[in-house]
């Protein structure tokens, strides 16, 4: 089977994954307090007369589908997802698609300076750890990790909180701009990445923790294989044999807890966005929890839902990239 | 690689018992070669310096949590805020040693407490709860103090011409004391700094309040200006006992206080309160009590009725001097507030308030009980810190333990019959678990806990969330499960089974399965810390267990702003530390259970 092949096979199977996920949305959705089309109306309910009422009541029923069989309501419900129509926020009075991009674009970022933080540290370290093992600075290194990735992001948010905030104010406590300031371009940008200096450096240190060592054991496993030693026998430099060889092969372990790492980081990210107050997906989803603003929670948790998806198909493409004996057998 | 060498063929506890039944013992070098694989996993983890520390510093933890609770109570819904924010330490009650022997009176304050010896010297020790208490007024400025009282956060002295002082807290109108008062003359008789107010009576029988009338609302009732004789005051509400032997509630609301007896008006010689109940003694030495009686603080000793000379009231206790000169105290021990000591000599004067008491012997000799101060400090209600903390410790190991118990059942069982079945099976349950771990943890357990969780218990809550974190975690064990099954399914013994007719259901859970029963704990316990994590990120952002139940995510819960980061330390360092403690020490005993078990992932 080619990788082509491969790659539709899995995608096809995600598509199904994703369907039955959206019928447990839906099922939630449907057990959402309130009826729906109250919430609709909105202040109606007391400004007009309760016959008028009903007459609009039960024709909001109809236009939303309600009185139609489960499977139809699915259906639209679904097609309106699919085609970006993901209902009215009653909090924000507005479309729920004009109000999540500025606070996507906001988690993304956060998210992905996260992951180029914890790549750009975790990997070169658990090379260097793996290459001298049990050496004094691998000793370290496992004990730090092991730290790090035990303890809750909010209790290292906290300390860090403590030192870089309050003892020595060199970040800003929360958010993601400076109060007051109104600039746009580059200072704008310079003012946001100051912001943003405290929670990628609390969000990377557990993913720095779990991944290097994930690195680590998976290197040293293939640095113990019998290719790595012809690799020395036919005399190639070292940092060739670990760099271009081992590392490669050590890469294929790592991409599977990688994506999951990627996909607990936008769920965890909700917990710093709450701590540090940053105006972004996490901190939307609770707001509106606590608002009871439902149309906003389902549209957040299709994105978890997606983007977890997306991580899945990332993954097999990344195996079928690292990995070329990769083939799906059975 | 010696172990290695020596390990005898897989054999059965119950053989190797059998075995020394018939042949009456092994000597003492067999059985070192006979080692169970268990035997060398304990072996080997007890070599593992860092596992077994961890070990030992949850065992420790855990044991605090479980047996400690008996020893500490709390009530969950209990709440003061005269006791908010108070700084770990136990200096409350350390009266200072120049003021010990020497003392006119002592008066216990929220936090903090004063005294005045013989010479008129005041004292202050405790924990402030405002840095203005400190500023004392000199010597040369107050003259001889007679009389001094303590508040929630001020404090009210007299000096022998009859003017009133006070400092600490100088808002909501503390600071103006009445014109006369200020310039002196007046005989004084009695004085009292409240919560938020003060108050002064002089020998004419006039009273005096000033400060904020917003929480006690004093209203003198007609003819008992100039008629009074003693006061008694509580968070609530002030009641006054007149010439006349009457109590008086200065109220013109009628409360639990306001049922006074009428079989004891005209009677009555001293007066007290606390905050749920009032009591009057009467000239015949009985005690009476009216209003709520919570905390047992109306269910007065039978044994001291008609020898009680006069009485004093903390905030949920009692305590009285008895005719003889000794002390009894009863009503809420939590603190031990209501174990009086027995002091040798007579008792002349004993002022109890909010959860203290001193007691001054005719030489002036000082004698303390109750409340010495709070280990971990207390939150932003008034919460010990402490006792939450153990109770919260309970909590989150509770859920954490039980989620992963169902965790690992539903993955023992998928796993099991997944790895074991193979084929259709096997694919199918393997998709299932695929569609269970595509589902986003976090954002998952936020909306399911908040959309299920509104019409429900607080218990039915905490179920819930175990549920929710068993149901979604078990992927991960069913696919070690199943990987282990794929292995052993194979072996020789499993064959065995199958030809001599044992059922599919029994080779896999009772053949299979005790195999690779390591693996699990292994897997478990590091799942425990997972559960034990997502159950306190949950409660942390509020969507997991809620207040007034404890967890050491939901303790961390109010300090997330800068001002309790920096002030009120003691608030988020010992939660964090704990649950940080705990965390680390569970990943470590998880590894050095793997690598006992699995000698070859130690070379790594």
């Amino acid at each position: 089977m080619g990788k082509g092949r491969y790659l539709l096979k899995r995608l096809i199977y995600i598509v199904f994954v994703f369907f039955i996920i959206s019928i447990l949305m839906f099922a939630i959705y449907k057990c959402m307090p309130g009826d729906p089309v109250d919430i609709m109306l909105g202040d109606s309910k007391t400004s007009m007369k309760p016959d008028a009422y009903q007459a609009l009541y039960d024709q909001t029923y109809q236009r939303l589908g309600l009185d139609k069989p489960m499977p139809v309501q699915y259906l639209s419900w679904m097609g309106n997802m699919l085609t970006g129509n993901f209902g009215y926020s009653t909090q924000y009075k507005k479309e729920v698609i004009q109000i999540i991009s500025s606070p996507m674009t906001n988690t993304i970022l956060l998210n992905l300076f996260t992951m180029f933080v914890v790549f750009l540290i975790s990997i070169p370290l658990g090379i260097v750890t793996a290459v001298r093992k049990n050496g004094v600075f691998d000793k370290v290194v496992q004990v730090v990790t092991i730290v790090g990735y035990s303890i809750p992001s909010f209790i290292i948010a906290l300390l860090a909180i403590f030192t870089f905030a309050v003892k020595i104010p060199i970040f800003p406590i929360s958010g993601l701009k400076t109060a007051g300031m109104d600039a746009g371009g580059v200072q704008g940008a310079l003012d946001m990445a100051w912001h943003m200096v405290l929670p990628v450096l609390v969000m990377s240190v557990s993913g720095i923790g779990g991944i290097t060592r994930y690195v680590r054991a998976s290197m040293i496993d293939v640095l113990r294989m019998d290719y790595i030693k012809t690799d020395r026998a036919k005399g190639l430099r070292e940092k060739t044999v670990i760099y271009i060889h081992a590392f490669r092969n050590a890469l294929i372990p790592v991409v599977t807890i990688t994506t999951w790492w990627i996909i607990g980081l936008f769920g965890g990210s909700i917990v710093i966005e709450s701590v540090f107050l940053i105006p972004g997906l996490g901190k939307m989803l609770i707001d509106s929890l606590m608002q009871r603003d439902f149309a906003v929670v389902l549209t957040m948790q299709m994105f978890y839902v997606v983007l977890s998806l997306a991580g899945n198909v990332l993954m097999d493409i990344a195996y079928t990239l690292v990995d070329p004996r990769v083939r799906l057998e059975n | 690689m010696l172990n290695k060498k020596k390990r005898a063929p897989r054999r059965s506890t119950a053989s190797k018992a059998a075995q020394r039944m018939v042949m009456g013992g092994l000597p003492q070098e067999e059985e070192e070669v006979l080692q169970s694989p268990l035997q060398m996993v304990v072996r080997s983890f007890i070599h593992d310096k860092i596992a077994v520390t961890g070990l030992t510093l949850f065992v420790v933890i855990f044991l605090c949590c479980v047996i400690l609770p008996f020893f500490f109570p709390i009530d969950l819904y209990y709440q003061d805020v005269t006791q908010a924010n108070v700084a770990p330490g136990f200096n409350m009650l350390s009266v200072p040693s120049k003021l010990a022997n020497n003392a006119e009176q002592l008066s216990v304050g929220s936090t903090f407490s004063v005294g005045l010896d013989k010479d008129g010297n005041v004292y202050e020790w405790g924990t402030f709860p405002t840095d203005k208490l400190k500023n004392i007024p000199s010597n040369e400025e107050t003259g001889k103090l007679t009389m001094i009282s303590a508040g929630l956060d001020h404090v009210v002295a007299v000096n022998e011409n009859g003017q009133i002082f006070t400092w600490g807290n100088n808002r909501m109108g503390l600071e103006s004391v009445p014109m006369e008062l200020r310039t002196g003359g007046n005989k004084i008789k009695q004085i009292a700094a409240g919560y938020q107010i003060s108050l002064a009576l002089t020998e004419d029988g006039e009273m005096y309040n000033w400060g904020s009338q917003y929480l006690v609302n004093i209203t003198y009732p007609e003819g008992v200006q100039g008629n009074i004789d003693k006061f008694a005051t509580s968070t609530n509400i002030v009641m006054a006992l007149t010439k006349d032997g009457e109590v008086v509630p200065l109220t013109n609301k009628s409360s639990a206080y306001t049922n006074i007896p009428e079989e004891i008006q005209g009677n009555v010689v001293d007066l007290a309160l606390t905050d749920e109940s009032a009591a009057a003694v009467t000239s015949d030495g009985k005690v009476y009590t009216w209003g709520n009686n919570i905390k047992k603080t109306m269910n007065v000793p039978e044994e001291i009725q008609g020898q009680v000379a006069s009485i004093s009231g903390g905030r949920y206790h009692y305590t009285a001097i008895l005719n003889d000169g000794t002390l009894y105290s009863w009503g809420d021990n939590t603190h031990g507030q209501a174990s009086a000591p027995s002091v040798g000599e007579k008792i002349s004067e004993v002022d109890a308030g909010y959860y203290a008491n001193y007691a001054i012997s005719e030489s002036g000799k000082v004698t303390s009980w109750g409340l010495k101060g709070y280990l971990m400090g207390t939150d932003a209600f008034g919460r010990d810190v402490f006792r939450r903390l153990l109770v919260g410790g309970r909590m989150t190991m509770t859920v954490g333990a039980i989620a992963v118990i169902i965790s690992s059942i539903i993955g023992i069982m998928i796993g099991g019959i997944s790895g074991y079945k193979g084929g259709k099976v096997d694919n199918l349950l393997m998709r299932l678990a695929e569609i269970v771990s595509s589902i986003p943890f976090l954002p998952f357990c936020i909306i399911l806990s908040s959309i299920l969780g509104n019409s429900i218990s607080e218990t039915q809550r905490i179920i819930l969330i175990m549920c929710i974190l068993g149901l979604l975690s078990w992927p991960g064990i069913a696919r070690l499960v199943r990987g282990s099954v794929l292995a052993e399914r194979e072996q020789e013994f499993v064959t065995a089974a199958r030809a001599l007719g044992v059922k599919e259901f029994g080779i896999i859970f009772r053949h299979i399965l005790p195999n690779i029963v390591t693996v699990i704990i292994v897997n478990a316990t590091l799942d425990f810390a997972t559960c034990m994590l997502t159950e306190s990120s949950l409660s942390f952002i509020g969507f997991g267990v809620n207040e007034p139940n404890a967890t050491w995510g939901n303790m961390l819960t109010g300090a997330q702003n800068g001002q309790v980061i920096e002030n009120y330390w003691w608030r988020w360092v010992f939660p964090a530390s704990v649950l940080g403690i705990c965390t680390i020490s569970i990943n470590c005993i998880g590894d050095g259970l793997r690598d006992a078990i699995d000698p070859k992932s130690k070379e790594r």
